[in-house]
């Protein structure tokens, strides 16, 4: 017991002395603290990885250029290890403990929709970057992802500029294809988009063929399917085996090198939409967003000694948003940062120009997405 | 493309399934006709024997080396579970002895995701060549390999079973364990065997069908589940009964997924399962004599 109070009462001298000692600096330079959940562990691991050496490189960027309004950035990471539960009570621990200005982060709409709600009932602006779908009441979160709409608009816009008019959907059984089936066919007429048909397909399953048979019958001359990973790899290898040599659109989320090496053999037009950074070298000069997509692209390249890809991209995006926020209110204060944030117009990032506003809490266009393909092997911009 | 060229493409699609489900269904059943236990590890030995051969592949070893060098490392990593896992507790009762299966099957799959981590492996087919074309439908190369390989799958098991001392032997342990021993066979090295021989038929229906899939440490569970079923359906013990029974969920899925609908195809199989199980408990194939005591 002794022993106990003697040790703390060293701990407690010792704490005092360093912070008197760093006191006068410190009072000018306390660092902005941004709270960032991110799925380290769990199934979302792989995407977690990329988010938090995105959002690493562009706090370490920032703070190389002097921080904003004379003060650092700091991350107070936690990992969700994918689930929501966790992830509800790192925001409430990143509010109530850490003191955050702002959070940002997570991987999926349910994790991310966890932190949403937490932020808005604290009233701490959030930047949350998945397919979330944000209602009115969400005042204090953005979602710096391309809309889920955009993944499925952008290809059709692509396919009205070539005269492809008949598409067929083929979807995975469960709530991702219905969401991908209903943003299909709200978006088609739009494009001058005929669905000639739809098929279901379990992503489990060895074989899809009898599917694509079915839809053969009627003639399409594209595929969209919303899926991502071996399921989407499968169909392009069995559209390959039964010689339909047509386009297959999958979802924005195949944009990662795991997936690269999954269909690098396979022939045929495999879609994917995704963002500028992914064609860093073939952007015109005179993209809005070029300097900023370059600038991090050789931070992240220099660091990691990998090509920056879409999700850190998107994560960097995130912080600069917040960061860029910071700098025109110049407080701490919750509400007068989600209003900077909600004003923030005309700002380049590796998304697209941010035009935010109080009825979008997003940002970008369509039209700030690009659709990749794969040629020998490798990234190809098809538009 | 007509009407009947798409009737065949369902039936190839159902075949090329079907080839999935019926090697792994063979596997289970050797476990159990020895050891009569259900081992719920199948579908990890799957995925270490196609993970060990893209290993072995991408180290530059020539395939028919790599795959039995697979066979052979899979066999033995069943074989060690079997003595000091299975072994120790092999007097309690079958629900332990199920748990403990499915303890190994999250052990092993951990152990996957450690030695070749989260990302998804190829492997090449075993003969390069395009899909064969019949009246317009298409099947993989691959599906042939497969049929190939249970057909001579089925006719080892069989000498083994029927013409070795051994595979008498494991036979009589499975009849009756006590008289089996007091005639001299030791019942341990036959359980120790059928072990290793579910294992490896297992990692063999992994590398067999490998080609056809994305392989990555948790691939086991779906091949698991349906060869589980084409166990059921075949009558648990039957080794044909478990090969028939695997094509046939296969074809059947495909044509409901082709003419009815996608979202029943799980509903019809499993109805189908629940009929056979009513009708005839001891399955398709199943015998029908009462085991006496």
């Amino acid at each position: 017991m002794k022993k106990t109070l003697v040790v703390m009462a060293v701990v407690t001298s010792l704490f005092f002395c360093t912070g008197l000692f760093n006191g006068a600096q410190a009072q000018s330079k306390t660092p902005y603290k941004i709270g960032f959940i991110v799925p380290l562990t769990g199934y979302l691991s792989w995407l977690g990885e990329y988010m938090k050496k995105g959002a690493e490189v562009k706090v370490e960027m920032i703070n190389r250029a002097g921080g904003v309004n004379g003060r650092p950035l700091e991350l107070v990471s936690y990992d969700d290890q994918s689930l929501p539960e966790t992830a509800t009570r790192h925001a409430q621990r990143l509010i109530s403990r850490d003191g955050v200005v702002a959070m940002m982060g997570t991987g999926t709409a349910v994790v991310s929709g966890a932190v949403s709600s937490v932020a808005n009932k604290s009233k701490v602006p959030a930047v949350i970057q998945s397919g979330y779908a944000l209602s009115d009441k969400e005042t204090f979160t953005f979602n710096n992802a391309h809309p889920t709409d955009f993944a499925i608009s952008r290809p059709m816009m692509y396919f009205q500029k070539k005269g492809i008019s008949r598409v067929a959907l083929l979807m995975p059984i469960g709530p991702l294809g219905e969401l991908g089936s209903g943003i299909a066919r709200k978006h088609a007429p739009t494009y001058k988009i005929t669905l000639v048909g739809e098929e279901k397909f379990d992503v489990k399953a060895p074989d899809v063929t009898t599917q694509l048979a079915k839809l053969r019958t009627l003639n399409p001359q594209a595929i969209m399917a919303f899926t991502t990973g071996e399921p989407a790899a499968l169909l392009a290898r069995n559209m390959a085996q039964m010689g339909m040599n047509i386009p297959l659109v999958v979802s924005h989320g195949n944009a990662t090198p795991g997936f690269l090496k999954l269909v690098a053999q396979t022939p045929g037009t495999v879609i994917v939409p995704s963002g500028k950074i992914m064609a860093t070298e073939t952007l015109a000069d005179t993209d809005p967003v070029k300097k900023v997509v370059v600038e991090f692209s050789r931070a992240y390249q220099a660091k990691y000694g990998e090509p920056a890809n879409y999700y850190s991209g998107q994560q960097a995006d995130a912080v600069a948003l917040i960061a860029e926020g910071l700098r025109v209110t110049k407080s701490d204060d919750p509400v007068k940062l989600r209003d900077a944030i909600e004003n923030t117009k005309n700002f380049p990032g590796c998304n697209g120009v941010y035009n935010m506003s109080p009825t979008d809490h997003q940002g970008t266009r369509t039209e700030d997405m690009i659709l990749l393909t794969i040629k020998d092997g490798k990234w190809a911009v098809l538009d | 493309m007509n009407e009947f060229s798409t009737l065949v493409q369902f039936f190839f699609s159902g075949l090329t399934s079907g080839s999935v489900y019926a090697l792994i269904a063979v596997s289970l059943v050797i476990v159990y006709k020895v050891s009569l236990l259900i081992c719920f590890a199948q579908g990890e030995f799957f995925v270490i024997g196609a993970l060990t051969m893209v290993t072995l592949t991408s180290k530059g070893l020539p395939m028919p080396l790599a795959f039995a060098c697979s066979v052979l490392i899979s066999a033995a990593v069943g074989a060690l579970v079997e003595r000091f896992l299975i072994r120790p507790i092999r007097d309690a009762s079958v629900g332990s002895l199920i748990v403990m299966t499915i303890a190994i099957s999250l052990a092993l799959r951990g152990l996957a995701l450690l030695i070749w981590g989260k990302e998804s492996k190829i492997l090449p087919p075993f003969s390069a060549g395009k899909p064969i074309g019949v009246f317009g439908a298409t099947l993989q190369p691959q599906v042939l390999w497969i049929i190939g390989i249970t057909i001579l799958v089925l006719l080892v098991i069989w000498l083994f079973f029927e013409k070795t001392t051994m595979g008498v032997a494991m036979r009589a342990c499975a009849e009756n364990r006590l008289g089996a021993s007091l005639m001299g066979i030791s019942t341990e090295k036959a359980a120790f065997l059928s072990w290793a021989w579910g294992s490896g038929i297992g990692a063999l229906a992994g590398m067999a069908v490998a080609p056809l899939l994305f392989m990555q440490y948790s691939s086991g569970v779906m091949p698991m589940v349906k060869g589980f079923i084409a166990m059921s359906v075949g009558g648990l013990a039957s080794i044909v009964g478990a090969v028939v029974a695997g094509y046939l969920l296969g074809v059947v899925e495909a044509y409901t997924i082709g003419l009815i609908s996608s979202q029943f195809s799980d509903t019809i199989v499993f109805t189908l399962l629940i009929i056979v199980l009513i009708f005839k408990p001891s399955g398709l194939f199943g015998a029908t004599r009462s085991r006496e005591v």
